[in-house]
């Protein structure tokens, strides 16, 4: 034996005595941050990444903060990329505390997604309370101290502030006991917001009936070149009868217009044979469109909008009456929606034929008449429409603005947005905004700039733009 | 000599030029089972940028609770270097107009290489290629993008932008307390032009081309005998003289036209209506004209009552704008003088 027997380099209860000295200290100079481990969802098993993870657990923990006047780094820098804040942290835990109070819950835990659990992980996550920062392990040093009395009691995480990229979930799986992590959480990262209407109401308006009416347009040119909306003349009807309105729905390529189709607005009423029908417009040629006229028969005259609605997101579908007996056509129409939501006008495309009795009409109800519910941190919200799905970040009930973290697919005006755990249901408006929270990227102003400036209506044949 | 002002913005809107190609670039993440868990755009920023605006900005909260957001692409603008193979000769100009339609003389713009410098970081290799894999394609080695230079005479130029260089940093190895750093960095190169100070030019727009055709190619001795003379022919209404009106609806074939008077109107006029031309060809009382409808090449349509009636005439064809499209009126003369034309003082003598 090379050693001499008769002195010992600690026993096993001079051990513990100083493991037990170790995590009486800590608890008394030490302050508590939260331990996060980091759940494995999605691996790349070639080139070696971690492409998902979920971080939706913690453990509070007394730690010692070695760096104890300040942080340790490079602190904040600007870089070609922005400010980057390389603040680091270096802190000591008790190899015991974490063992059994850490350790034996990540044992329990799936082993797909922790692989590791006897030890702190680098890559897992530290929350400091005092900064109401994150940061993330890079190492574990468990030999420092170097085995006195013969082990090792404590370890030493060498930490930095977590770089935070959209993995899978990403934060937005991040739903901590702790309700402070999760609100420090909220702002950060990749936000969508969403214009959601709380309230809607169901248009209702009467139609009136005439005779000797235009009952639809047919476009037999749509014409090339208008930069504005061509105006739609139809000529007057004869004395005693009243002039048909119509408008021209365009479409446009690199902002020149051609006409789409023509909707009245107004039937008029005593034509005796097809009134004219002229379209001009600025700088556009070369549309033409004829119409056919009822005389004998009883259509659709007008319509007027008694309570305009609310809560409509797209343009809801209106359905005219049949007429009531003998061979007729049932009249047609669309409906045209203002900014805020309401029914601006309701457009006829056919104002049927065979009326006996004044038509009426309906205009579906709003996606959501009233909207319900509270939205809750974190849970996953499904759009009807689109399928969207995301997790809340926030919801702020007095001016309906949901955001929203990481998406899968885009979100459309006109989807019910449903909480997956609240139940909340809301119809959307609009989509505000999906950017970044930190004022880094630029995309948009640099879209807008150089849409002044680009030229798309060329071609060449080395690429396009 | 130099500091006459001008500037064309040209390079800031090389700059925008740029950047906006890279600006809709997104990036996906499977779940398990290969379904697109999350997508984001990548955002984009020129890089370099006042200190104390990225600290108020990017760092409002002191305690911002991460490092970074990533990924990340920033751009910016390295080299400017002119380019001896684009040269063109130092005295050419061209004319072109202003917009206020004044004619502007430019001298040839002078070919310049801006190079610009495009860097992707990201945390995860995939998501860094998932970027570039998505921008190599379009640059074999180059990608045109047509920009418009100079706005006030509209000058527009297809830029190059030429892919010429591709590194990459994957700081892997090494001790544990440095994190791996990944960062793609994209050469290109913008070719360019910078445009000098553009002036008005006392050079007038062509409005008047006369030809005197003489008997004999010796022009001292023989006489002239006949002169051609072309001017534009206007294809719109100008002056909106609103000469007459419609009395009736009008379909695209009638001729015979109820107007509110026919008194300022004479046979042989052009007239326009809407957007169409006609040319009177008799005027049989007051309230009457027929027409010759879709004239000088316009489409016969039908027009509303009401409608304004508008001549075109000389007054229209002098109010003709550089760019518009116009006809022409033929004018020839014979003589029996012995006069000739002096370009000096525009008359026979």
């Amino acid at each position: 034996m090379a050693l001499n027997p008769f002195f010992q380099h600690g026993s096993s209860t001079e051990q513990r005595l100083v493991q037990q000295l170790i995590n009486e200290q800590l608890k008394m100079y030490g302050i508590e941050v939260y331990y996060i481990p980091r759940k494995i969802v999605n691996r790349d098993s070639i080139i070696r990444e971690v492409i998902a993870s979920k971080f939706d657990d913690n453990f509070a923990i007394e730690a010692y903060v070695n760096t104890y006047e300040g942080y340790s780094g490079a602190g904040d820098l600007l870089t070609k990329f922005g400010v980057s804040l390389k603040d680091e942290l270096i802190i000591t835990i008790s190899k015991e505390r974490f063992e059994d109070f850490i350790s034996t819950f990540l044992e329990n835990e799936n082993d797909e997604e922790i692989v590791l659990s006897s030890r702190p992980r680098e890559g897992d996550l530290i929350y400091f309370p005092l900064g109401q920062r994150i940061f993330e392990i890079k190492f574990v040093e468990h030999e420092k101290p170097f085995y006195q009395l013969g082990r090792t009691y404590v370890y030493e995480l060498k930490c930095e502030l977590f770089e935070y990229e959209d993995e899978m979930g990403g934060w937005d799986n991040i739903n901590t006991t702790t309700e402070e992590i999760d609100s420090t959480l909220v702002n950060q990262g990749y936000i969508t917001s969403l214009q959601l209407f709380s309230f809607g109401e169901q248009a209702v308006g009467i139609a009136s009936t005439t005779t000797g009416y235009v009952r639809r347009i047919t476009l037999t040119n749509d014409g090339s070149g208008y930069t504005s909306t061509p105006i739609v003349s139809i000529s007057t009807a004869p004395s005693g009868g009243r002039n048909a309105t119509a408008v021209a729905i365009t479409t446009s390529v690199n902002g020149v217009y051609s006409i789409k189709e023509i909707l009245l607005t107004n039937t008029g009423a005593g034509y005796t044979v097809p009134p004219l029908i002229s379209i001009t417009g600025e700088n556009g040629v070369g549309a033409a469109a004829t119409c056919e006229i009822v005389t004998d028969y009883v259509g659709v005259g007008s319509v007027y909008i008694q309570n305009p609605g609310d809560g409509y997101p797209v343009a809801p579908v209106i359905t005219f009456s049949s007429p009531q007996s003998g061979i007729g056509i049932t009249a047609k129409g669309r409906v045209a929606i203002s900014t805020t939501g309401s029914i601006s006008r309701v457009l006829i495309s056919d104002a049927g034929i065979g009326y006996t009795q004044t038509p009426t009409f309906v205009i579906a109800p709003p996606p959501v008449v009233t909207g319900i519910g509270t939205f809750e941190l974190n849970e996953v919200v499904t759009g009807s429409v689109s399928g969207a799905k995301a997790r809340v970040k926030s919801w702020d009930k007095n001016t309906d603005i949901l955001k929203l973290g990481t998406t899968d697919g885009t979100f459309v005006p006109g989807d019910i947005i449903v909480g997956s755990a609240s139940s909340a249901t809301y119809s959307l408006s609009y989509v505000i905004s999906a950017q970044f929270s930190d004022k880094y990227e630029q995309n948009d102003v640099i879209e807008e700039e150089a849409d002044l400036i680009l030229d798309f209506t060329e071609s060449n044949p080395f690429g396009n733009y | 000599m130099l500091g006459t002002y001008y500037y064309h913005e040209i390079i800031k809107k090389t700059i925008v030029s740029f950047g906006t190609l890279f600006n809709q670039i997104h990036i996906r993440h499977p779940d398990k089972d290969g379904n697109t868990y999350s997508e984001m755009r990548v955002p984009l920023a020129y890089g370099p940028m006042q200190k104390f605006l990225a600290r108020i900005e990017q760092q409002a909260n002191l305690n911002k609770p991460v490092q970074i957001t990533l990924p990340r692409m920033s751009f910016e603008m390295i080299s400017i270097g002119y380019d001896a193979t684009r040269k063109t000769s130092v005295t050419q100009t061209f004319k072109t107009v202003d917009n206020n339609n004044r004619i502007q003389k430019v001298f040839m713009p002078v070919p310049y290489n801006i190079g610009f410098e495009l860097n992707i970081l990201s945390k995860l290799n995939d998501d860094a290629l998932q970027i570039v894999e998505q921008i190599l394609p379009y640059f074999q080695p180059a990608f045109n993008i047509t920009v418009d230079l100079v706005d006030s005479i509209g000058e527009k130029r297809d830029l190059p932008v030429v892919l010429e260089n591709i590194s990459f940093q994957d700081d892997y190895e090494g001790d544990f307390s440095t994190r791996r750093a990944l960062i793609y960095k994209l050469n290109f190169s913008v070719k360019t032009y910078l445009f000098g100070p553009i002036a008005d030019t006392t050079d007038g727009l062509i409005r008047k081309v006369q030809v005197d055709y003489y008997s004999d190619v010796d022009t001292m001795r023989s006489k002239r005998e006949l002169r051609y003379t072309s001017t534009p022919k206007a294809l719109k209404d100008y002056n909106n003289d609103n000469t007459s009106g419609l009395q009736e609806d009008l379909t695209d074939t009638e001729t015979r036209i109820t107007v509110a008077s026919s008194a300022s109107l004479s046979i042989g006029e052009r007239i326009v209506i809407d957007s169409e031309i006609m040319k009177i060809i008799d005027i049989p009382d007051s309230s009457t004209i027929i027409v010759k409808r879709g004239y000088d090449g316009t489409i016969s349509s039908p027009h509303t009552s009401s409608t304004p009636i508008n001549v075109l005439s000389a007054a229209d064809d002098v109010l003709i704008n550089i760019d518009d499209d116009f006809g022409f009126n033929d004018d020839i003369e014979f003589f029996q003088d012995s006069k000739t034309y002096s370009p000096t003082q525009q008359k026979d003598i």
